[in-house]
Formats: structure tokens, sequence, C-alpha cells
């Protein structure tokens, strides 16, 4: 089996690296046991690729493939799938339409690289038809994705992921784990002498700036927002972060959000949605959120 | 910080529970709320509010600020003897009016009336993996009364963490400004139209306390805590209100009051152990303490408690509480002086000072109420009862002298954590 996790000694204990969900991706384990360090890594890195495979758009043998080529018919998805479109629905409901997994289709209009290329409105419109989650039919375990609608169950997997890799670990051995996935996170509690790790979250929003430090005794972190993909506007800086209801970017969304939450999915969604409410993305996490981080 | 989460966060957590995976929550503060009623019947009433907050501040810091709000009314023993038969007057100690006492009854002064504030404000701080070191600051504040302090400590595990030792130091400076001024010791306690002598100044003392701790986890159950702690207090620790009656060997009857006095400097040594215990559900807590003083006093406090957990919530308990307190007098204290007889250096008849045996029974529930959030309920009752002097002369026979003490104190308490 080709060596597929690195392992590295760190002052408490090892760190597992391995490269899945489009970025690097690591687990920290506080044992001094390198047997059951070694181990734990490639369960981690087996369970990432598992997921990243199953829910891959660019896999023609993906769940999400078979969703996409059904073009229409109805479709029995597994529990597993089941649970990511329960989720999908909830998210939907709550946000009042700004967290849509069909709006992925949009990207299709909109090239966030810092140029000036904005799109002709006929053209987000015609994509707007393929965007929104009323136009489905999900009847837990069937789905009905109209022809040429799309999920995109990035939005929720990475974060998925992680907090499954938590609870995969957590099922083999007591050992206090820290997993991170590209500044998406979870720790299963505080290190074996009871602190907090000390987690260095990038500031997608502020390149400039060192990382955030951040104690966390337990629960996760997760942070939407990418500075290097905007488009300019007539001197505005439209940020990469579309409201599936108008087909165009935020107006007023702040550079990134950090949350954090007792699970990554919870701080994901919890993310997301706040840069959805734009100016209002404060008075969202103020409401909703416990520990957050926004940088305008 | 949003004190609680919103509707939004609260259907996601639930819409992510039924995914099946792991949510590990995160504490970064509690807030601490309690309101607690204090009755002794006939004397005194108080009402407390408190309100806590622990945050953790980054980089392993803690930090922690407390405010406590008292209002006493009420009654308080004033110290002199009952007299069986005639109604009694005492000036009140601002010196301005009196107040009367029915045959009989304890002489209970009820101008006792006040309002306290305390504020106080910690810090703790991790010294690598194994050592912690904590500060802290308290201030309080009443009409006569303001006490200042600090406090440090330092702890360390030793043996993979089953055993902690602390070192803790405290510095207290207080205050005392009584009304009408502090009274010259045994002097008179004079009626409302006589000008009484009064020492100058206000009142103060320094309380230096240290306590060595050990913690030491025994099994995977049990866990063994001893602490030794050394106090003394230097300063002014006579209790400006309160008097001793003379009485006359053979009547019994009073034929003055006079202010008492207590020595300048108190050392205390108090010796504590504590065994807490966790069943396969419940959890059982002893606890012994024992004190010694320079004063004379010894006292023995013993303690048990009992976490029953209930239904299969693993937050809802019910914890019943017996404590039993023994005090044997300080060297000081009397009930009364005979009249005739050489007055002492020192001389108290407070009974908090005297013999007594003291039971609380008490009753606590807990239980989570939403996500992060724990209410508490707790009942205790707590019944004093001083040893009555056996050679009483005269009238004193005939009197209640020093009838047992009861309170009810009554406590709900909000936590909640975010």
């Amino acid at each position: 089996m080709p060596a597929l996790v690195r392992m590295d000694r760190t002052g408490a204990g090892w760190r597992g690296t391995f490269s899945a969900m489009a970025g690097p991706c690591e687990v920290l384990l506080d044992t001094d046991d390198s047997l059951l360090a070694h181990t734990l890594a490639q369960l981690a890195c087996a369970e990432a690729r598992r997921i990243e495979a199953k829910f891959s758009r660019y896999r023609d043998d993906s769940v999400l493939h078979a969703i996409h080529a059904a073009a229409g018919a109805p479709m029995r998805v597994d529990d597993e799938t089941a649970g990511l479109l329960d989720l999908a629905a909830a998210c939907w409901e709550l946000s009042g339409g700004r967290f849509d997994v069909t709006s992925g289709v949009l990207r299709r209009a909109w090239t966030f690289d810092g140029g000036t290329r904005v799109p002709a409105d006929a053209e987000v419109e015609a994509l707007r038809v393929l965007v929104g989650w009323e136009k489905l039919t999900w009847r837990r375990p069937e789905l009905v994705l109209p022809a040429g609608m799309e999920l995109d169950l990035g939005g929720l997997g990475k974060e998925y992921a992680v907090d499954r890799v938590v609870t995969l670990l957590r099922e083999e051995a007591r050992v206090p784990v820290l997993v991170n996935f590209g500044g998406d996170l979870h720790a299963s509690g505080p290190r074996r002498d009871g602190a907090p790790w000390r987690v260095g979250v990038e500031d997608p929003g502020r390149e400039d700036r060192a990382a955030r430090v951040i104690d966390l005794a337990g629960g996760a972190l997760a942070t939407s927002g990418d500075a290097r993909r905007y488009v300019m506007s007539g001197g505005e800086r439209l940020g990469h972060i579309l409201d599936p209801r108008t087909g165009r970017p935020v107006r007023g969304a702040p550079r990134s959000v950090t949350v954090a939450a007792d699970a990554c999915v919870q701080a994901g969604v919890l993310a997301t949605t706040a840069m959805l409410h734009g100016p209002g993305a404060e008075a969202f996490l103020q409401a909703e959120a416990g520990r957050w981080w926004v940088t305008r | 910080m949003a004190a609680t989460k919103g509707t939004f966060a609260k259907l996601l957590a639930g819409a992510c529970a039924t995914l099946g995976v792991a949510a590990t929550p995160s504490r970064a503060s509690e807030v601490d709320t309690a309101a607690l009623a204090y009755v002794e019947p006939d004397r005194v009433k108080a009402l407390e509010m408190v309100i806590a907050a622990n945050h953790d501040l980054g980089d392993g810091l803690l930090g922690r600020i407390k405010f406590v709000y008292d209002a006493l009314t009420g009654a308080s023993a004033n110290g002199a003897v009952p007299v069986y038969d005639a109604v009694q007057t005492f000036t009140r100690p601002s010196g301005r009016g009196t107040y009367r006492i029915q045959p009989g009854d304890t002489p209970l002064d009820d101008t006792f009336r006040d309002a306290r504030g305390a504020l106080s404000a910690g810090l703790t701080k991790p010294l690598g993996r194994l050592t912690k070191l904590d500060f802290g600051v308290y201030g309080s504040g009443e009409h006569d009364y303001t006490s200042l302090g600090a406090n440090a400590a330092l702890s360390r595990d030793f043996q993979k963490r089953n055993r902690t030792v602390s070192l803790a130091l405290s510095v207290n400076k207080d205050t005392i400004s009584p009304e009408g001024g502090r009274p010259i010791p045994f002097a008179e306690m004079l009626s409302p139209s006589q000008t009484p002598q009064r020492l100058d100044g206000d009142g103060s003392k320094t309380v230096l306390d240290g306590i060595l701790g050990v913690s030491q986890v025994i099994d995977r159950s049990t866990v063994v805590q001893v602490n030794y702690s050394v106090s003394v207090a230097d300063g002014y620790q006579t209790d400006p209100y309160k008097v001793v009656s003379v009485v006359d060997p053979v009547t019994g009857l009073p034929t003055a009051q006079l202010y008492e006095h207590r020595p300048d400097k108190r050392t205390k040594h108090i010796v504590y152990g504590l065994l807490k215990r966790h069943l396969s559900r419940d959890v059982v807590e002893l606890s012994y303490r024992f004190m010694s003083d320079d004063w004379g006093v010894t006292s023995h406090t013993a303690d048990a408690r009992y976490r029953l957990q209930l239904g299969g919530d693993p937050g809802t308990y019910l914890q019943p509480h017996l404590r039993w307190y023994r005090q044997e007098a300080a060297d000081s204290y009397t009930p009364w002086l005979l009249d005739g007889e050489t007055l002492p250096e020192f001389a108290t008849a407070d009974y908090r000072l005297g013999p007594m045996t003291a039971w609380t029974y008490g009753m606590k529930f807990g239980r989570p109420v939403g996500e992060n959030r724990r209410v508490t309920f707790r009942l205790e009752y707590y019944r004093q009862t001083p040893d009555n002097p056996a050679d009483a002369p005269g009238q004193l026979a005939q009197v209640d002298l020093l009838p047992p003490v009861s309170a009810v104190f009554a406590q709900v308490g909000f936590t909640t954590e975010f």
C-alpha cells in the first residue's frame, strides 16, 4: 500500500498529513503510541477519500454523478446521502432560501479571478432556471432532480468529512484528536493534559495577516470566505458568495467569517449563511453563533 | 457574545444530530446567576443576588469575574442577657434613640439593616503543561465595612496528573467605621442623653491566609483532597455593636451593659479532608474540617452529600446534604460578667464564639434546561443550639438565655455556557 499519509512526531504526539478534498488534510493525535497514531491517521485518510469519492462532482462513479445522470427520473439514495439531503433541506428552509445546494450551476457564469468580467443579465437568468431547492422533490429515500439541475454538496461535504473522521477515531480509541481539513476543523476534546488545542486559523480574508490563533478545548471551527476570489464590477469588489435567490454575488458580505460550533457541519453552515446575510452577517452571528470572528 | 443561540442554530444542531456525526460541546464562557434568600425567623432576613462569569481569554488564559449584592434587614443579638420580669431599654449604636426588649426575650438590636456589594476578579494562567498560576482581587463595601483583598495560587500536577499540589496565599484589609464610632472596650452603654466615649478613627485589620493542598486520585472513581491552612488576623476584631451584661451575683439582674473587647490578634489552623467517590451513576462526597485558634476556639465540621442521578438525563440530579458542626468556646467568651469581680482582659458574649452544636439539612435539585443551560434549586434548614451555662445566678436560671437559632436558605441558580 502506498504511503498516502505522512507521519511526523510533534511535541505532544503525532501529526498525520495527507491530501484529500482538494487540499491539505491534517490529523493531530495526542498520543505517544506510534502504531496507534499511524493506524488512526490511515483510517482518517481512508474515510476522507471515501467521502470525497462518493460526493465528487467530477468522478463518474460518484453518487452525485448518478443523481445528475438520472436526468429527472426518480432515484433512491443510500442512508448517508439521504442524511446530507435532509440536512440540505433543513438549511434551505432555515435560511430562507439563502443556503441552497442547487446553486452551484451559477458558477458557470461567474469567474472570480480578480478580473472585471461580469456576466450579462441574460446569462444569469438562464442559469437561475436551474437553481432552487423548491424545484426538486425530496421524499426520503427518493429524490427527483429535474434534468439540468445539479447538486453541489461541496458546501457540506468537507465539514461532514471532518465530523465523520472525529466520530470514527473516537470510536476506535480514546485519543484526543484534532482533525483539520483545509481550515475546517474539529477537536474531540481537550488534549491529554487538559489544555486546549492551539489552532492557527488562516484568515482567508487577509492574506497579509498572520494566522488567527484560537484556543479550542473541543468542538469545531469552520471558515467561509476567500479573499482571492472576487470580481470587480464598476469599481465595486464582489466576493465569490452567490445568492441563489438573485444569481448574483452577495453585496456587503464580509471577506471571511469563522464560526465555532459543536460540530464542523454546524460551524460551516453558520459561516456560509452569515456570508449570505451580507451586511447583516454580524447580526446573524450575534443571534445564532457562540464564538465567531468576522473580517471585513 | 450571544447569551443564547437562536432558532436557526438550534434547528441546525438538530438536523446535524440526525447525520450521526460527533458533536463536541465547545465551552468558551459560562455565566452563573443565583438568587439566595436567607431567613432566621424573628431575626435576620437576607436576599442575595450573584452573577458570575468565566471566560476563555485564549492562550490558555481563563478570566473570571463575580458580583454579589446582599440586602439584609432584621435584628441580631446584642450580647446582653434577657431579664425575666422587666422591659429592658438599650441605646442604639448611633447613640440616637433606644430600643426596648420585652421580659424574657433575648435582646436583639433591630437596627441591623444593610446592603453589601462585592466584586471579585481573577485570572488563571498555565505555565507549561503541568503548572498553573492564579491571581485574584476582591473588594466589598457596605455602609460601615469595607474589605479589600488579593490572592495568588500556584498548582502543579505530578504522577501523570494523579496528584495536584497547590499553594495559595491571600491578604485582606478590612476597615470598620461603625455607626456612632468605636466604643472604648468595657465602656458602659450610656443613655442617649449622655455623650459616649469613643476610640479615635476606624478599626482595621489585616488577614493573611496560606493554604497548602494536595489532591490525589486514588483509583478511577475516587479522589481525596487534604488541605492545611493558617490564617492570621491582626487588628481590630471587637464587634463594636455588642455588649456583655454585668449581672448581680445573687439576683442575676443586669447592673450594667459593657461594650465587649476581643484580642487584636487571632491565628487559626485548619485541617480539611475530602473524599469524593463516583459510584456507577451517583457521587458521594464526605468531608471533615478541624479548626483550632489561639482564642481557644476549636471546631469540627462533618459534611456529607450524595448526588443521586435521576432518570436517563445525565444532568438531572437530587442531592441531599447533611452537616454537623460542633464548636468549643473562645477563652474570652462569657455569657455575663459578675458584678464585683475583676474585669478580665477580654470578654465577649457573642453566641457565635460560644459553645454550640449546629445541624444543616439540605436538598439540591439540578437539571439541564435547553442546550448548555442548567438550573439548580437548593433548600436548606440550619439549626444552631448553643450550650446553656449550668451555673446561671438568680433570674438567669429562669430565662431562655441562649435560645436555638434556626435559619432557612432557599436558592435558585442558573448557569449558561456558551
